[in-house]
């Protein structure tokens, strides 16, 4: 294997210049170099304009760079996305409501054309995992906004892609759903081991769930900082009350301030 | 079921009392039934003459069910040309706008001349005609009108447009379908009655709405009014129950 395919992404030099030579040219991404390993969880944090979604909307192929390079698990974006290497969530929960639960999170699998009772068993899989198997014959509209946004996982997961992109899925929801759901995406991450890509505005998500934590700001968008979080791999409530945790999300915070102290900051987390 | 019935017995209340006001009202000013014939005379002349109101039932009822199958045909098969091709979106929609101000109605002359005036056809013409805009307007919409996030999620998918049109769009106008033919349904009762009173076969609802009115028989010009009434609903009410049977999960909608 090349050394590419040890990483979920590799991002290097990579530009998206909306209307380019235009009046209304925007730099919403100038020269972002990212590295994702295999298995890491790296958040994306930053105001908004920062181009925090346009850089995961590149990864995930919904759009171009306009220079730049940019692998997905070895391979181009584009043949990313035909492969089904990574399953996407977005804030709206984005489920088709004249599908059942379990129709939903069938859906990529449809596409695929998997037989009907493959996918039946793998969708009901799926929803034991984000606990919803109870819910499978009911309507989308049935389920709390918590509840749509697990079925809205548990989809992302269904063709077992390596990667997960989330694009702030939890930033509808009130903070202690956002909560339980943040240990919810912990739990499901040890068990699948999957790299996830995850696009918040909260610093104590970014913390909480994260590896590392980039940090980007906007006009033009551009990577500031990366803060590692070493929190260790067994995170819980807990985790939430101790010292790393505070220094974490001052570190974050600090660099999103662009302060002079991030870089200390960041110092005493590493010593921890 | 107790809770639909409370739904029911308000309407049926107010209803009941209203034609019995229209009674007692007739009865003690003594109206000449050329202003308002009596809830009792209309009454006496539909189930005395059920069988004639039957027949002008079916005869209308039949025009407008053609004409609401071809329009309704005709409309969804221009709403998903509108959405596939994007400038005709553009196009059809003023265009749909437009001809819907036009009262199509008023073309039946000119069609019982370029038809047989003998024959249904003209009427039935009309009717699909009036019928194919709110189809038309409305599953276009229901094509067009689908969440961004919905179609990013099928472009993450890797899906194709036809893909799309099948699993995405399609299902979103469901909804939007039923409501042009709730709007379509009883309008298309009207204009088949109505395009009987440019001449033709002389059959129908409208026929003998008018012909009974000018023999000056207002109970039975009215108790056709009633068979009119009647169609319309039924055509309103069969609309209604397949829009529960096509679309179970819009529930919610209908029980809040």
């Amino acid at each position: 294997m090349s050394g590419a395919a040890h990483h979920a992404v590799q991002a290097q030099g990579v530009w998206k210049i909306f209307n380019e030579g235009q009046a209304g040219e925007v730099t919403a991404l100038q020269d972002v170099t990212l590295s994702v390993e295999d298995g890491e969880f790296v958040s994306l944090i930053g105001p908004s304009g920062c181009g925090k979604s346009t850089l995961l909307r590149v990864i995930a192929d919904l759009t171009s760079a306009t220079r730049g390079q940019m692998t997905v698990a070895g391979v181009t974006p584009h043949e990313a996305r035909q492969k089904q290497l990574y399953g996407m969530a977005f804030q709206q929960a984005a489920l088709f409501e004249w599908r059942t639960v379990r129709r939903n999170v069938e859906l990529p699998l449809e596409l695929m054309g998997w037989a009907k009772d493959r996918r039946r068993t793998r969708a009901m899989e799926l929803l034991e995992m984000v606990q919803l198997a109870d819910f499978a014959d009911h309507r989308p509209w049935q389920l709390s906004g918590g509840m749509q946004q697990r079925v809205a996982i548990a989809r992302s997961l269904a063709v077992d892609p390596p990667l997960l992109l989330m694009d702030e899925p939890f930033g509808a929801l009130d903070e202690m759903t956002r909560e339980r759901m943040q240990n919810e995406l912990l739990r499901i991450r040890r068990e699948t081991g999957k790299s996830i890509i995850f696009v918040t505005h909260s610093i104590p998500e970014a913390v909480y769930l994260s590896d590392r934590v980039v940090v980007m700001s906007p006009r033009p968008g551009r990577i500031t900082e990366i803060v590692p979080i070493p929190l260790g791999d067994s995170r819980d409530e807990a985790t939430r009350e101790s010292e790393d945790f505070f220094h974490g999300v001052t570190a974050v915070r600090e660099a999103l301030r662009g302060h002079v102290g991030g870089a200390e900051a960041r110092a005493r987390v590493g010593e921890v | 079921m107790s809770d639909r019935l409370k739904y029911i017995w308000p309407p049926v209340l107010i209803g009941v009392l209203f034609i019995a006001a229209w009674q007692a009202l007739v009865v003690v000013q003594e109206i000449k039934p050329y202003l308002l014939p009596a809830p009792s005379l209309i009454a006496e002349n539909f189930f005395g003459d059920i069988d004639l109101m039957w027949n002008a039932a079916l005869y209308t009822g039949t025009t407008a069910f053609l004409g609401l199958v071809f329009g309704t045909i005709a409309g969804i098969v221009m709403a998903f040309l509108a959405q596939r091709f994007i400038v005709v979106d553009h196009l059809v929609m003023p265009l749909a706008a437009g001809l819907a101000a036009v009262p199509i109605i008023a073309l039946t002359p000119i069609l019982n001349n370029m038809f047989a005036i003998t024959s249904r056809t003209p009427r039935v013409l009309v009717t699909a005609i009036i019928v194919f805009f709110p189809i038309l307007v409305n599953v276009t919409r229901g094509l067009v009108q689908v969440q961004p996030v919905q179609l990013e999620l099928m472009r993450s998918f890797n899906a194709n447009p036809r893909t799309v049109l099948r699993t995405l769009r399609v299902p979103n106008a469901i909804p939007f379908f039923f409501t042009g033919l709730k709007i379509a349904a009883p309008l298309a009762v009207i204009a088949a009655l109505v395009a009987e009173y440019f001449g033709g076969p002389q059959e129908g609802l409208g026929s003998r709405i008018a012909s009974a009115a000018s023999n000056t028989a207002y109970g039975r010009a009215w108790a056709y009014v009633v068979a009119a009434i009647l169609t319309g609903l039924l055509f309103y009410l069969v609309t209604l129950a397949l829009e529960r049977i096509a679309t179970p999960w819009a529930d919610r909608s209908r029980s809040s």
